[in-house]
């Protein structure tokens, strides 16, 4: 009889437990060990779209984690500069040593400058990863981000296979001291030694914005009339509509990096032809994701994680109209969505 | 329009709730075992790093040694003759061992080579695959001959189908439980003893049927004898089995019922997963937290629709006949189907919810309708052979149906690749492949749910056929039983 008592003990205490446990489950609720891990998330700029996608990216893995591991549970705080600035980036990741977060993750606006911010960050015990611009000399753990200089060749031979292997092209450089896109023409110029057809008129540098682009692009026209194409390592001409007055449809090849929502148009009138897309919502999604696998899983990671670039043109515009929806972008037109 | 149907089923020829509810759980059990290695198999490939090739090889191969072992074992139960029955026998030991030697190749020790869990796991599957078969061949074939009444059986596929149901809706959480970090440490872990937790579910509830249901037809003296026969020679043996074996594939009315199943069902696997891909990357474009969610509604509309089916169908079959009834249920779901065209809506997501209801009633009929139909052509064969082999029937039957889903599974990834569907992309893919991929999403089930209802619609054996079958066969029955007074047919 005892026994049938302790059986019973036994069994009806696994029960509420284990009810409890099943309820706490379906509730959502962590157990009373569990660890949050807190992300101070530093983009380059707030008004730049391309950091509030990469924002909702690292928000939605956020909550996946959570969801996914009883055991954590993961904030990501947005703190950003409202523009470029990278003294403000040191602040912020002072900041986050401060408020003992876990880890930073960041896009450098200036290697020099937050190369040391980032390693007195390591040396308090912060992990740090960066992702769309790096600070290779520094230590932190990981970079997620594209190689400029394949992305320059993979530019140069999109162009090349809209060409023919004969033309004359030009290359639209943007700021000549930015590292990211110097990179980025030197791949282009390797990637052109293989098309002997190809002329090079010449490498352009100018302001990053579209006026500065869109007069150096009318500059180098006037100078090379017999001009096929264009190889443009930023999309900064068509960060408005002021091209499409500019550039007859299927006159110029071009190929440009980016394709952002005010981007879509010209591919839509045949004014671009391809657009290489950074999927940006990744910044974040993977950034939080390899951050969570190396504290809570201590897994082994890569120094450098690849993002390959994905071919835009009027294809597959639909599809990436409905992708950049997705991944946070507003404003994107009805007719590009049910293409 | 419902015809005056005055056909009552005969209180002998009725089969006790307790009997189908056992007989049910016995579905539950093939349904999860037919399931759970394929749901749990993504631990081999995530949790230790097998190569998702090798692991696809591990799935493939026991679908080639069941096309020897599934109508050998509905043979050998065929021709069994034992005081216990030519079923109930290899149910119980074949549950008791399949449950034993599913938790046993999970256990799978760590820090191995990729090709010693290769080899570990495969020689575990292909025993497995013996017992499945040993368990599931015999249990298959009980069904078909619990009753000689032609709606009764109905009913009996009936209940087997909705309990079934359960199994396909616990399996897809398998996943989450074994990457429970609350529960297990990790996936392989979870895997262990999920296993354990199954093997022990499937000997207690898989010998239900061999303990509750009895079997109707039972030796007799005659038949006896016949069991010496069976251990007599091998050679004979083995020419009675091809003989029978040709028999069997050549009977029209069976192979028609086959073509019904094998499209109808094969045509909604091999699209299955582009749904989901046409779901997450096109309808959500990428956003695969959104697609997650609406693939989860639409399976549980679906899931509720199913059972919701089975029994409208059963009930719907007992008025206008078995074939008609299916040749309507599989009509919704071609119409569910070409709907889909219009439903899949990146405007509207909610839109892929619609026809889920739709597609579900072909499915719930095809399982239902198609056990009762091959239990009339059992009828059928032993009028023209004098013999039973309901074990061969369903050997070959459900082998073709395993078979076919191997081959979808297979063929919708060749078929994902050429429509130029490519990973890395997300949800920016060209309007081409889109095109491709919804176009092939809607032809196909369609196509095979047209084809499916032009094999069943020539099924000859209707209700009136059935029941003349059925009295000349009593007729011989009697006849057999007057001339040896120790047969016994319940």
């Amino acid at each position: 009889m005892n026994l049938i008592k302790s059986v019973l003990f036994v069994l009806i205490t696994l029960s509420i437990y284990g009810c409890q446990d099943v309820a706490n489950e379906l509730a959502g609720k962590k157990p009373d060990d569990a660890r949050t891990i807190k992300i101070s998330m530093i983009a380059k700029s707030n008004s730049n779209i391309v950091f509030l996608s990469a924002k909702e990216g690292a928000e939605s893995a956020a909550l996946n984690l959570s969801d996914k591991y009883s055991m954590i549970d993961v904030d990501v705080d947005w703190n950003t500069p409202d523009v470029d600035d990278p003294a403000v980036q040191v602040e912020y990741i002072r900041d986050a040593v401060k408020h003992k977060y876990d880890a930073v993750l960041v896009s450098c606006s200036d290697k020099d400058s937050l190369t040391s911010a980032i390693n007195q960050a390591v040396d308090q015990g912060l992990l740090v990863m960066t992702f769309d611009s790096d600070a290779p000399e520094s230590k932190r753990f990981a970079f997620y981000g594209p190689d400029d200089v394949e992305m320059g060749k993979t530019l140069m031979n999109e162009l090349a296979v809209l060409l023919e292997d004969k033309g004359k092209i030009a290359v639209l450089g943007g700021s000549k001291e930015a590292p990211n896109l110097q990179n980025r023409v030197k791949g282009v110029k390797e990637a052109l030694s293989q098309y002997p057809g190809i002329e090079l008129a010449g490498e352009y540098y100018h302001a990053e914005n579209e006026d500065s682009a869109i007069s150096k692009m009318t500059e180098v026209i006037e100078l090379h009339p017999d001009l096929n194409g264009w190889a443009m390592v930023g999309g900064w001409p068509m960060f408005g509509e002021k091209l499409l007055t500019v550039i007859e449809p299927g006159k110029y090849k071009i190929v440009a990096v980016d394709a952002l929502p005010e981007q879509l148009i010209y591919i839509e009138k045949g004014i671009v032809q391809v657009l290489l897309a950074q999927p940006t919502f990744k910044w974040g999604e993977i950034g939080v994701e390899t951050i969570i696998n190396k504290i809570h899983l201590k897994k082994d990671i890569k120094g450098i994680i690849p993002l390959n670039p994905l071919k835009i043109s009027i294809e597959n515009l639909g599809g990436w109209s409905r992708q950049l929806r997705a991944w946070g972008y507003k404003g994107i037109p009805e007719k590009y969505l049910i293409m | 329009m419902v015809k005056d149907y005055s056909h009552q089923t005969a209180p002998e020829d009725k089969i006790s709730f307790g009997q189908k509810f056992a007989y049910g759980l016995g579905s539950i059990v093939n349904n999860l075992l037919g399931g759970a290695i394929g749901f749990m198999s993504i631990v081999l490939n995530v949790g230790l790093g097998i190569n998702p090739a090798l692991v696809g090889t591990l799935q493939a191969i026991p679908r080639l040694t069941d096309a020897l072992t599934d109508p050998v074992m509905g043979y050998i139960s065929d021709k069994t003759r034992s005081r216990y029955g030519r079923r109930r026998p290899y149910i119980f030991i074949g549950a008791i061992m399949v449950g034993l030697v599913f938790a046993l190749m999970w256990q799978l020790p760590a820090g191995n080579t990729e090709m010693f869990y290769f080899w570990f796991f495969l020689i575990g599957s292909i025993i497995f695959y013996l017992f499945y078969t040993m368990f599931a061949t015999p249990w298959v074939a009980l069904g078909y001959e619990l009753t000689s009444d032609y709606h009764e059986r109905t009913r009996l596929m009936g209940v087997m189908n909705f309990m079934g149901q359960f199994a396909w809706i616990s399996l897809p959480w398998f996943y989450a439980i074994m990457e429970n970090d609350r529960l297990f440490t990790d996936s392989v872990q979870g895997a262990r003893t999920l296993a354990i937790v199954i093997g022990v579910f499937v000997a207690v509830v898989g010998i239900m049927p061999a303990i509750f249901c009895k079997e109707k037809f039972v030796a007799s003296d005659q038949e006896k004898k016949e069991k010496s026969r069976l251990l007599d020679g091998l050679k004979t043996n083995v020419a009675m089995f091809f003989k029978g074996l040709v028999i069997t594939v050549k009977r029209v009315e069976f192979l028609k019922l086959c073509a019904g199943t094998f499209f109808l069902f094969n045509g909604i696997m091999l699209v299955g997963a582009f749904s989901s891909y046409i779901t997450i990357f096109y309808v959500c474009g990428g956003d695969t937290d959104m697609g997650a969610k609406y693939m989860g509604l639409f399976g549980t509309i679906n899931t509720i629709s199913t059972l919701a089916a089975i029994a409208a169908v059963t009930w719907i079959s007992a008025r206008i006949g078995k074939r008609k009834t299916f040749i309507i249920a599989t009509s919704i779901t071609l119409a569910g189907s070409l709907l889909k065209w219009f439903c899949y809506d990146p405007m509207a997501p909610w839109k892929v919810l619609l026809p889920a209801p739709l597609m579900a009633v072909g499915m719930g009929a095809l399982f239902t309708l198609m056990g009762s139909m091959i239990a009339d052509v059992c009828d059928l064969d032993e009028l023209e052979t004098g013999e039973r082999r309901e074990g061969m029937f369903g050997s070959i039957y459900w082998w073709m149906v395993k078979l076919g889903m191997a081959l979808a599974f297979g063929l919708s990834g060749y078929l994902l690749n050429a429509t130029g569907f490519m990973v890395e992309y997300g949800g920016a893919q060209t309007s081409g492949t889109f095109f491709w991929m919804r176009l092939v999403d809607v032809i196909i089930p369609a196509v095979a749910a047209g084809i499916a209802i032009y094999s069943v619609a020539m099924f000859k054996i209707t209700e009136e056929k059935s029941y003349e079958i059925r009295s000349e066969l009593e007729k011989r029955r009697a006849k057999k039983s007057a001339s040896d007074p120790a047969t016994q047919t319940a």
